[in-house]
């Protein structure tokens, strides 16, 4: 297949001027690899970073799976800013499991000449299970992001994982919805011999096309896409179980499909407020966890 | 589009909604969008279609030209990798029955009118599971087989989206023949624009944003009361 490049970036390479692509402390790099040691539990073995990205340590705070080492990844520059380019590879081995969100949202910054880019690639060997839960992602007024992940997954492994993204600083000022240049992400699955799963890719550019119809976002402001690529028996229970409904009272609607190759599932969720739209995930999520690991998601901290 | 008689008379057939590849089994999520009250009238029926057309303009559409240029460069990898690329980004399962129905229909349809050794041996790899044989990369080889043009394949390809959901609103949506024509005429003005955009597109730049639809193609897939598969 011809390689585009994300064509849809181009009109966004301008060199900002105040500090050019490539700059250190522009290009954060984050490489995570978990594994099981010899008395069985999963560690955080391999682990490299570069600022802004920050991985302080694995902690094992989650009293459903004491042994699973969960991880904040932190950013010290604040937002995304222009010309950005972040990078994180993280890698599950034989049946190790890893829990990873964020500290907080990912704020993507006002952007004039360049655009903000992360590329990931998470990697799961066989029988693995990793949840990656981040906080929301906030694009703001003239925001450029692309987004390309790749997910490397063996059958018998569980990937979570799930995206937010909300249309803007709601509550900043008048409000900003939908204010942004354009939002690029592309998530894309493959089996460890390279064998293509499934391709999804978004483009949002609002001034070009409003992403408020009916087909849309339909007057919500939260869209959480959730994939979860785990073994058929698994995925077809978590189907059956999943309720997909609108809620117009709420202000809340969810989807649940399968997924090409039989490589699992797809969930998506809308709402109007970030709050219910990261219960919603966070309960599919415990549902995920209890189907493949026979145990639930404890509680959200308070602060979260 | 530089057709002669002989080939509108085609383009015409193979985008009529009579031509038997099944479009009257689906309705593209609008059965359930006008249960759940979003789709209720004239206007946000065109407001639905037009999102059904502009997600199948970026994903199908870019396919079915793919498939094309493959076929008349002799090239049946490309259309395989066309052929491709469509399923993968069917992302729920009803969709993907819909386009392989379809898309099996219509290269059966056509090697009986027409004996093509093409479109023969893309059967025989859709039989032997060596391609998935979506809806798409059939109208990419057929109209290529009939010497359609590109411009011809993307406007039937994006009349068959939008006249699926009108046919369907029909049925299920409080509207007349005067509110679907009118829709289908105005939805026509807007295929130049996307034509000339998604020409230049390659398959790894297949892309849709409709979260809204995609609800509503879960509730339909997971509901129990249905006149349409999709």
């Amino acid at each position: 297949m011809r390689e585009s490049g994300a064509r849809e970036m181009a009109p966004y390479l301008a060199q900002p001027p105040a500090m050019p692509v490539g700059t250190p402390g522009k290009t954060g790099y984050l490489r995570l690899g978990f594994e099981r040691d010899a008395s069985g539990r999963s560690i955080l073995r391999e682990w490299e970073r570069r600022a802004p990205l920050i991985v302080q340590q694995a902690l094992y705070f989650d009293e459903e799976m004491p042994d699973m080492p969960c991880v904040y990844i932190l950013s010290s520059g604040g937002p995304n800013v222009d010309g950005d380019r972040y990078e994180q590879h993280i890698t599950l081995r034989r049946g190790a499991c890893a829990h990873i969100s964020t500290g907080a949202a990912t704020k993507l910054a006002e952007m004039r000449y360049n655009h903000a880019a992360l590329t990931q690639r998470f990697e799961l060997d066989e029988e693995a299970y990793m949840e990656y839960l981040p906080e929301p992602t906030i694009p703001c007024r003239h925001t450029r992001f692309r987004a390309d992940t790749t997910l490397r997954v063996a059958p018998s492994a569980t990937l979570f994982y799930a995206e937010i993204y909300m249309s803007g600083r709601k509550h900043f000022g008048a409000g900003e919805r939908f204010a942004y240049d354009i939002l690029s992400v592309c998530t894309h699955a493959e089996r460890p011999d390279g064998t293509p799963l499934f391709r999804e890719k978004f483009v949002v550019r609002p001034e070009a096309h409003r992403p408020e119809t009916l087909g849309t976002m339909n007057g919500y402001d939260v869209f959480a896409n959730v994939v979860v690529l785990t073994p058929p028996e698994h995925a077809d229970r978590l189907y059956d179980r999943t309720e997909a409904f609108i809620d117009r009272d709420a202000g809340l609607a969810a989807g649940i499909s399968r997924l090409p190759n039989d490589c699992g599932l797809l969930y998506k969720a809308l709402g109007r407020e970030t709050g219910p739209v990261k219960r919603l995930v966070r309960a599919f999520c415990s549902d995920v966890r209890l189907e493949t690991q026979g145990r639930p998601l404890p509680p959200e901290f308070p602060w979260r | 589009m530089s057709e002669n008689a002989m080939q509108l008379i085609r383009l015409l057939e193979f985008a009529d909604s009579a031509f038997p590849v099944g479009t009257f089994s689906f309705s593209n999520g609008l059965e359930t969008a006008a249960e759940e009250g979003l789709v209720h009238d004239a206007a946000t029926l065109e407001a639905y279609t037009r999102d059904i057309v502009r997600q199948a303009a970026f994903t199908d559409g870019i396919a079915a030209l793919h498939a094309r240029r493959s076929y008349l460069a002799r090239d049946r990898a490309g259309i395989a990798e066309a052929d491709g690329a469509a399923i993968r980004c069917k992302l729920n399962a009803e969709a993907r029955l819909m386009t392989c129905r379809m898309g099996k229909k219509m290269a059966e349809l056509a090697v009986h009118i027409f004996p093509d050794a093409e479109i023969e041996a893309w059967l025989a790899d859709i039989a032997a599971g060596r391609t998935p044989g979506t809806y798409p990369a059939a109208q990419g080889i057929v109209f290529a087989a009939c010497g359609l043009s590109e411009r011809a394949l993307f406007a039937a390809q994006q009349y068959g989206a939008a006249n699926m959901v009108a046919s369907a609103a029909l049925r299920c949506v409080r509207v007349s023949h005067y509110d679907t024509q009118r829709i289908l005429f105005r939805l026509g003005d807007e295929a130049d624009a996307l034509y000339e955009t998604v020409r230049a597109m390659e398959l790894d730049e297949m892309n849709a944003f409709v979260p809204q639809v995609d609800i509503l193609a879960s509730l339909h897939e997971k509901g129990l009361k249905r006149m349409f598969m999709n």
